[in-house]
């Protein structure tokens, strides 16, 4: 594309939502910088929806501020403010052609004939539909629906794009594809992109940012990295990849004690705790051969997941099971089998801890 | 777009906002806009069906001279006697018919969905031809056939066809499409993987019908039983031609109307019947409440297998009813071309020339259509844009949850009844709007609040499979929701707004009880003409005129099915795949 559209700043100041007594969301700040892409990721029924549809002007916010760019949004109905969307049912007008499909808001601004039908065939070129510009969308299969819909979305050329669970009616692969033909055709554009996920594998490849929502508010904003490896909560920590959590007992500001053994913590602990969660990921602990440490356990099941092995392992001080992730190749050295004794030890740069 | 408003509190960064007011101004507006229209739509319909009513009620404890007399009327009417004939004759007519059309329509969907019978097509088309005929037609119908000088009176065994045995055959005729449309919808969708799973658990056909098809339909069961009991009990036709001495809460508003010119009495009877209506409407809403949708998009549409003893069954459960109706349309088109019943049996177009009868002739059959148009286009457009308000615009849920009711009340209003209300309050003398007392414009008016409920819920049904976001990308694209309306929803809708339309001209056609007593003197209907030319004595020409009216419907519903047909040619290429 010979143009690129530049994307607008947004930023949101202390937005809530009530639906009746229930608060949908709560105290909502964020700042979506241009050009970025930004991902809501939360379980089911957080908010995510709520929040976009907020900042399209669809929904009302009950309380709080938007803006975007140097403009104040709060109160203007979505046609005055500058968005594409694109919804989960994609909403292509079926009684439409892909071009009339495209096209559809550029009429609406008035623009020339000829003009409109230059930019409906740019746009057909970067979707890859050229061939299909005479079909109705019943005739196209859902990825080329999709792709559509972003382009009817984008052909204003907006500073703004939102995307709703865009890719959750595909089926893998043709997910895994598009997944990368959005974030691609995003930054060639530069346009302001929210995506709304509860797909983390999606939000942790495709964002600059992750925006990560539970019960309607904001538990952390970072990048993919820093969510997965500084999780903020608990609720963050459990939520993004795998997580182990172990209840222990605080013994001064550096130490907690696990049953009969004393950790050394590097992280800082939440203050004044005398009970704090450790957590640690699978693939952080070090399996060692038994009796080669002093924190033995024994396996009780092993799962093959192809690149790695996930081991439950029972330890004396623990009443829950800990999970384990190793290389096949370390495994073998190990001489890890169902029943058998192994070592372990949790390196102590490894290990979060959280309010319990 | 620097113009941009604030919050009253306004803690951002913007600089040149006009006024917080103009900010709440623009971001009402479309609200405003749209809350205001549906506001108006549904102050139409107060005036059309609540107004009329509350005169009704009001009336009915007044005496002639308008004081407040409690209900002293209807300790009159029902101390005179009138209660234990009427009321009671109604009851047990509408519940017997109600018993036979249902069954008789489960049966024949049952044969319908359920076997592999040839032409069921055909055999549908035969099934409702009723609905196209005003519901005087079985009555003369039956006269020809079981009347005193009927071909087949010695079938009665002696028995009087004026009475219950003739309202109930007459009302069996026309109520028995209603139950029939409703069934097939329900028995249409069915799942057949419930199916399979019976077979594979070695479920007989017996066991399988009473398991699976009956419970499956069980809402649908209800629902029949609920349209056709009120269509009975409320209906005027059929006993007015055929009921002889014996009295229906229907006739009897007639009579004490007509005959008496009692309005206050008409209106203690019309309370009195709109009881029984009323109750059977909220008991059908609430049943109706409580059903879920079980085709769900996993479904598998059920194909019946090869068996040839199930479709001979299927066939002889169809037989009756198809060879019933057909004897009965057959009889009045005969019987409208035979010279002189029973002397000169020559067939002539003499019963045709309305001219010379009572009844308003051929001008009634034109203001007959006229009226029917007029309904038709005028109710299509109001029920539509109401509809569309409601399911795609924002609005208060208060709002809508008001409209809603108000336009399913005209379900539970009997014709004769709204008929009656309307004379009450249009043509009281303080009311502005008498001067269309009398008029074509009162007519089509009536008419279309009396067929209002259906059509909104038709309507509402189209719109609201529509994708819920298509307002929603509009807005994103700089598309008001009127331009979405006229280039997405209305185009999407086209084949339920055809049949909303045929619904409402056929109505039109054929309906009775509502206009008879709303006609003026240049305003005659056709279907009033049957009922005036049977009273006359005249009853070929009113078979002659009922026929017409027949006819005239089938031309309509041939036209709308050309018309579907075409529509469906042309959007063929979208809607590939989207079934
Ligand atoms: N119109 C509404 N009226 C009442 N409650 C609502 C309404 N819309 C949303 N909610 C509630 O607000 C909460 C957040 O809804 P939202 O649709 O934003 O969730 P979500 O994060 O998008 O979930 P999902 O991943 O399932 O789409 C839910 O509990 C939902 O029930
Ligand atoms: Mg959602």
């Amino acid at each position: 594309m010979n143009q690129t559209t530049q994307g607008s700043r947004l930023e949101i100041q202390g937005v809530n939502k009530f639906f009746g007594d229930f608060c949908a969301l709560e105290n909502i700040d964020l700042t979506i910088e241009p050009g970025e892409l930004v991902c809501f990721l939360g379980p089911s029924g957080c908010g995510k929806t709520t929040l976009l549809r907020i900042i399209a002007g669809l929904e009302q916010q009950s309380a709080g501020q938007l803006s975007q760019g140097d403009v104040d949004i709060s109160l203007k109905p979505p046609r005055d403010r500058d968005f594409g969307i694109v919804f989960q049912s994609y909403a292509l007008f079926p009684n439409m052609t892909v071009s009339d499909n495209i096209a559809y808001g550029l009429r609406s601004i008035g623009m020339a004939k000829a003009r409109i039908r230059s930019r409906v065939d740019e746009l057909l070129t970067v979707i890859g539909l050229e061939d299909h510009a005479r079909k109705y969308p019943a005739q196209l299969s859902g990825g080329q629906q999709q792709r559509v819909a972003l382009a009817r979305a984008l052909a204003p050329s907006p500073g703004l794009l939102l995307l709703d669970e865009p890719l959750s009616a595909l089926d893998a692969q043709v997910r895994h594809h598009l997944r990368s033909e959005i974030r691609n055709l995003q930054k060639q554009l530069g346009v302001t992109t929210i995506m709304v996920t509860h797909d983390q594998e999606e939000a942790l490849a495709m964002a600059d940012r992750v925006v990560v929502m539970n019960n309607g508010v904001i538990e952390q904003v970072g990048t993919p990295l820093e969510i997965y490896q500084q999780p903020a909560s608990a609720f963050v920590a459990s939520f993004i990849g795998a997580m182990n959590f172990i209840d222990s007992a605080a013994v001064n500001g550096q130490r907690v004690r696990v049953g009969s053994r004393e950790l050394e913590l590097v992280r800082p602990m939440p203050e004044s705790q005398d009970c704090v969660r450790l957590a640690i990921r699978p693939e952080d602990v070090h399996l060692l051969p038994a009796g080669d440490g002093d924190w033995e356990g024994q396996v009780e099941s092993m799962d093959y997941l192809g690149a790695f092995i996930r081991t439950h392992i029972r330890l004396a001080d623990l009443e829950r099971l800990l999970v384990v992730d190793v290389d096949p190749r370390s495994a073998r050295q190990l001489n890890l089998a169902n029943g058998a004794s192994v070592c372990l030890q949790l390196p102590s740069d490894a290990l979060h801890c959280f309010a319990a | 777009m620097i113009d941009s408003p604030t919050l009253p509190q306004g803690a951002s960064n913007v600089t040149s906002s006009p006024s917080p007011l103009a900010g709440l101004r623009q971001r009402l507006s479309g609200r405003w806009l749209f809350a205001t229209l549906l506001l108006a739509g549904g102050a139409v319909l107060s005036l059309l069906v609540l107004a009329p009513l509350y005169s009704l009620l009001s009336k009915s404890v007044e005496n002639k001279d308008g004081d407040f007399v409690g209900l002293a009327n209807f300790a009159h009417y029902l101390s005179s006697g009138g209660i234990e004939s009427a009321f009671v004759n109604s009851l047990w007519v509408a519940a017997l018919s109600t018993v036979i059309v249902v069954f008789l329509a489960f049966m024949a969907a049952w044969a319908l969905t359920r076997t592999r019978l040839p032409l069921t097509g055909w055999v549908r088309g035969v099934l409702v031809l009723p609905i196209l005929a005003p519901s005087l037609l079985p009555a003369i119908s039956l006269v020809y056939l079981f009347g005193n000088q009927g071909v087949l009176k010695s079938w009665l065994f002696g028995a009087e066809i004026y009475g219950p045995i003739g309202i109930i055959m007459g009302s069996c005729f026309w109520t028995f499409p209603h139950a029939l449309m409703i069934l097939l919808t329900a028995m249409d969708n069915a799942d057949g993987r419930h199916y399979e799973a019976a077979t594979a658990l070695k479920a007989s056909p017996w066991r399988t019908f009473w398991t699976v098809t009956v419970p499956g339909a069980r809402y649908g069961l209800v629902s029949a039983a609920f349209v056709v009991f009120t269509l009975v009990i409320t209906d005027f036709g059929v006993p007015k031609v055929i009921g002889g001495q014996f009295d229906v809460l229907a006739t009897d508003i007639y009579k004490q109307v007509i005959g008496q010119q009692r309005f206050e009495m008409g209106a203690v009877v019309s309370v009195l019947l709109l009881l029984p209506a009323m109750l059977a409407f909220v008991a059908d809403r609430y049943v109706q409440r409580k059903q879920s949708a079980s085709f769900t998009a996993r479904s598998v549409p059920y194909k019946p297998s090869h068996n040839r003893r199930r479709d001979a069954f299927g066939a002889l459960m169809l037989a009756p009813t198809v060879v019933f109706i057909l004897t009965i349309i057959g009889m009045a088109v005969y019987a409208s071309f035979v010279t002189f019943w029973p002397y000169n049996l020559e067939l002539s177009l003499n019963n045709y020339q309305f001219g010379r009868m009572d009844g308003g002739g051929w001008g009634a059959y034109l203001n007959s259509l006229q009226m029917a148009l007029g309904t038709m286009v005028l109710g299509t457009a109001l029920v539509f844009f109401n509809a569309w308000l409601v399911e795609r615009t924002p609005q208060p849920k208060l709002l809508t949850g008001v409209f809603q009711m108000l336009s399913l009340l005209p379900l539970a209003v009997p014709g004769l009844v709204l008929g009656l209300s309307y004379i009450f309050f249009f043509n009281h003398p303080d009311n502005p709007l008498n001067v269309i007392y009398g008029s074509l414009l009162i007519l089509v008016l009536c008419t279309v609040s009396h067929f209002y409920a259906v059509s909104h819920l038709t309507a509402i049904t189209a719109l609201k499979q529509l994708d819920q976001e298509f307002e929603a990308v509009g807005e994103s694209l700089k598309a008001s929701r009127w331009r979405v309306l006229f280039t997405v929803t209305l185009p999407l809708c086209l084949p339920a707004i055809l049949d909303v339309a045929l619904y409402l001209f056929v109505n039109a056609m054929t309906t009775v009880s509502a206009v008879v007593f709303l006609y003026g003197h240049d305003t005659q209907l056709a279907s009033v003409a049957v009922l005036a030319m049977d009273e006359a004595g005249d009853i070929a020409p009113a078979a002659a005129m009922a026929i017409l009216i027949t006819l005239t419907c089938a031309g309509a519903k041939l036209i709308q099915s050309g018309l579907r047909l075409w529509v469906d040619r042309s959007t063929r290429a979208w809607r590939q795949g989207a079934e």
